[in-house]
């Protein structure tokens, strides 16, 4: 029974942490058109903690993308210098619909691997019930 | 007299002192369910104080649909069990004696 609920509790961390990856890129999105802005990204690190399971996952730190602003000209922008360009984000939305795509798919593999260990366990359930 | 009959009476007083029924050092069974059946109650009020906070707090759904599978496996096997040990009892009285 414990390699049940540790292997759930591993999958339901999984699941956790791609939801919160989903969050930054939904957070990035959202903030493509605000000058300034760098795009969030996370790295996924093993969690450590007292009560997680063994193999569990978390997500890291939050870190900034470092790669160059967007340079836009607009001499009409309030934020705009005397050569009338001013710095956009550094947010690349077809890079940011693929990580969420990719953050689904993770996702509904940790679903998947959830629904595999009840129905294994309901399966030897039904095996002592005979 | 029948020899085979003392015989095998004399080999079971033999034996009986050297293989009690239930090694000291066990539990007793009810204690063995107890505990079983302890721990199944545990799943089941840890699932519903993480459904509680799910629905009254915001917490996290994944740790609630964590807690509510493991709850119904713990009652699964509890009720598995359970009626196992009914059905030997049963078998028990039903022995013609």
């Amino acid at each position: 029974m414990t390699e049940f609920s540790s292997a759930l509790g591993v999958a339901a961390s999984g699941m956790r942490s791609q939801a919160q990856r989903l969050t930054h890129v939904s957070e990035n999105i959202a903030n493509t058109d605000t000058p300034g802005y760098r795009r969030k990204t996370v790295a996924f690190r093993p969690d450590r903690g007292p009560d997680a399971p063994q193999g569990a996952v978390m997500p890291g730190r939050v870190q900034l993308d470092r790669r160059d602003l967007t340079k836009i000209y607009d001499p009409g922008h309030p934020m705009a210098d005397e050569t009338g360009h001013y710095f956009g984000s550094n947010v690349d939305l077809v890079v940011e619909l693929a990580d969420a795509r990719e953050a689904q798919r993770s996702y509904e593999a940790n679903l998947k691997v959830f629904d595999q260990i009840r129905q294994m366990s309901t399966s030897l359930n039904d095996l002592l019930r005979r | 007299m029948d020899i085979r009959n003392t015989l095998a009476t004399q080999a079971y007083t033999q034996a009986l002192p050297k293989k009690p029924l239930r090694a000291e050092s066990e539990p007793p069974m009810r204690e063995t369910f107890n505990a079983a059946m302890d721990s199944a109650i545990d799943a089941l009020r840890e699932g519903e104080t993480q459904a509680r906070a799910a629905l009254t707090t915001g917490a996290d759904p994944h740790s609630m649909v964590m807690a509510l599978a493991q709850t119904e496996l713990a009652v699964q096997t509890a009720v598995t069990i359970r009626d196992r040990v009914v059905e030997a009892y049963q078998e028990i009285l039903r022995m013609p004696v």
